[in-house]
């Protein structure tokens, strides 16, 4: 046999053997991978969800502007804020309103916590409210005494203002090794009875969108008709809003939650009342307010502008209340 | 003649030996063959750590061209917002490229329901739970209360530096809940049957309320949530394709410990004492979604205060 009777054939077989497997290599790469790409090259883009976006997500806060006044020029008042019923505020939340009632001319006091010092205790409670224009009572815990709450509505008759403002039922956690978590209640329910108004059960809560001052409990409220009380007022913000419920047919409605508030046990929506009148006795279901976060939220330095022109603008006689001693309010 | 035997040979020889040719050039391009629906499994919170982890799966099966679908194992009940937000998006890029299915093991609540909102189908078991929708903060008294008192103790460039105020700080957790909330009501919205301030409510729900209310689409196991991944996948044909398991992520614990014992509550803030005595400086506040209470050393009795 002759070599090339033996290379030429071995010649057809290697091409034939190459051409299917190049073939087969190739069809493999071209159509098996193609759509791949790199092996871990994954097209980088931004990712930026239509619903993140900055205009669609921003909270903004209600606007801090407007200015504590009371008007200057009237008679001298004297005002008495009560802090002998284990009253809840910070002092220091009070000195805006004392500052803008000095600055038109009044006088603010704060009763002692014990009843025992000179002037203020409640043996003499009738003589001490005689020599004061307006009561300020905020967020008492302990409840009045039968004989105060004579003295207070005595006091109210006869030309004295008196604003009370509440808190629902909350739990308070005090700080310290052994924190402990205390239910805090409105204690003067029996003084708001005596004019016709009790402190509704619940706290309130809104989480419409615009019901609220970003967050759920912070709710909205507007004035329910006009007066004084309201003047120059179209929404305020209240942090820990309770309700009033009226229990007799003096008191009118100042202000109430907007539409969409909830109670936070019952969830039962309703325009709940916040603030009500009942001639010189003004309640409000909130005090966090006063507070310097809120102070100047919506028209919330007006709203309190409002109540410290209430406060100012009575008329009472000097001889009223009368009477002195403990069983003296009857 | 000759010829003819030869080629016929050469042939056979060829054909036989193109398959491994094939082969190779197919594994070399990272593909295994048969068309897979690929598991990822989550049982632990939604920080960073597992989120990452399952982040490098989701990668795994977008750029593994035999992965035709992924179904999403789920027990989670949520945890730091930073890495909620990096496993929603990690999913939802995942989802755009083929169909994704979450099967909820155990929980899928707050940051875990954030990652699986845009799942195309969610399976639950009539125990398994979804939903609470929603941001909490835990800031230290110091940050926000104290502020003005610690800020005295140091220098600082500026008013704001260094501080934070309860406003901003509900501004902010606000923004956050939007883009959550805008983020269920974006991919679930179409099968809700509750509105937007519904959903903001943060209720969890367990099975059978999901599926009424549309946080979940069908009752059904890990089979069932494979199947329906392969029947969505453009690239599976009846039963031909393989499940590939990728190793379940589950770290240490579900618990979030927050850094105190809660000091004082005003309104909807919780401060927490932190009483060490030496100086450091700590991230003032982290936002947080889950499902669950802050665990702290002791739980409260609450007293009922009275006259």
């Amino acid at each position: 046999m002759k070599a090339s009777e033996v290379l030429k054939p071995l010649g057809v077989f290697a091409v034939v053997i190459a051409v299917i497997l190049a073939g087969t290599a190739l069809v493999g790469v071209l159509g098996g991978s193609g759509s791949a790409g790199p092996a871990d090259g994954e097209e980088i883009e931004g990712q930026s969800p239509g619903q993140f976006e900055p205009e669609n997500v921003l909270a903004t806060s209600a606007p801090e502007e407007g200015e504590l006044s009371v008007d200057e020029g009237g008679e001298s008042k004297r005002i008495l804020v009560d802090s002998g019923h284990s009253n809840r505020y910070s002092p220091a939340d009070m000195d805006p309103l004392v500052e803008a009632l000095a600055q038109a001319g009044h006088e603010v006091d704060f009763t002692p916590s014990t009843s025992d010092e000179g002037g203020f205790g409640e043996s003499s409670y009738n003589a001490t409210l005689r020599a004061y224009d307006a009561v300020l009572i905020v967020q008492p815990t302990a409840s009045f005494s039968d004989a105060e709450i004579a003295g207070l509505k005595a006091y109210a008759d006869g030309g004295g203002r008196i604003a009370v403002l509440a808190e629902p039922p909350q739990l308070s956690v005090s700080g310290g090794l052994s924190a402990q978590v205390t239910q805090v209640r409105f204690g003067a329910q029996d003084l708001a009875g005596e004019f016709g108004l009790r402190m509704g059960t619940e706290g309130l809560y809104n989480i419409e969108d615009g019901g609220n001052d970003n967050n759920y409990e912070s709710i909205v409220a507007r004035p329910d008709g006009s007066g004084p009380l309201t003047e120059g007022v179209s929404n305020v913000t209240f942090d820990s809003a309770g309700y009033v419920v009226r229990t007799g047919d003096g008191p009118q409605v100042r202000m109430r939650a907007l539409s969409g508030t909830r109670t936070l046990e019952r969830r039962q929506a309703s325009q709940y009342p916040v603030a009500a009148q009942n001639d010189n006795f003004v309640m409000v279901a909130d005090t966090s307010f006063l507070k310097s976060s809120e102070l100047y939220d919506l028209d919330n330095e007006q709203f309190v502008s409002n109540l410290l022109e209430f406060l100012v603008s009575g008329d009472k006689d000097d001889d009223v209340p009368q009477g002195g001693a403990a069983s003296g309010g009857q | 003649m000759l010829y003819v035997i030869v080629v016929v040979v050469a042939v056979l020889i060829g054909t036989v030996l193109a398959p491994v040719v094939w082969s190779a050039t197919q594994s070399s391009s990272g593909d295994s063959g048969d068309p897979t629906v690929s598991v990822i499994t989550l049982r632990a919170g939604t920080d960073a750590g597992p989120v990452n982890d399952v982040k490098e799966d989701l990668r795994e099966a977008r750029t593994n061209d035999s992965v035709e679908a992924v179904v999403l194992r789920i027990d989670s009940p949520g945890g730091a917002v930073a890495s909620s937000e990096e496993f929603y998006l990690a999913v939802n890029r995942t989802a755009a490229q083929m169909p994704v299915v979450a099967y909820v093991e155990g929980t899928a609540a707050s940051g875990g329901y954030f990652g699986i909102a845009p799942a195309d189908r969610i399976f639950v078991k009539p125990s398994s739970t979804v939903g609470s929708i929603g941001v909490i903060v835990s800031a230290p008294l110091s940050t926000v209360e104290r502020a003005e008192a610690q800020s005295k103790t140091y220098l600082r460039t500026g008013p704001d530096k260094a501080t934070t105020e309860k406003d901003q700080l509900r501004e902010q957790m606000e923004t956050l809940h939007n883009a959550f909330v805008d983020t269920i009501v974006k991919h679930r919205g179409e099968n809700l049957s509750m509105s937007r301030s519904e959903v903001a409510h943060g209720e969890a729900y367990i099975g059978p309320t999901a599926l009424r209310n549309g946080f979940a689409d069908d009752m059904g196991d890990l089979n069932s949530a494979i199947d329906e991944a392969a029947t969505l996948a453009d690239g599976i044909e009846g039963d031909q394709y393989s499940v590939e398991y990728n190793d379940p992520v589950s770290p240490s614990g579900g618990t979030i410990v927050l850094s105190g014992d809660p000091a004082k509550v005003d309104g909807n803030i919780v401060y927490v004492d932190n009483s060490e005595e030496d100086t450091q400086f700590q991230q003032p506040y982290e936002f947080y979604a889950v499902w669950g209470v802050p665990v702290t050393e002791d739980a409260q009795e609450v007293n009922d205060e009275s006259e």
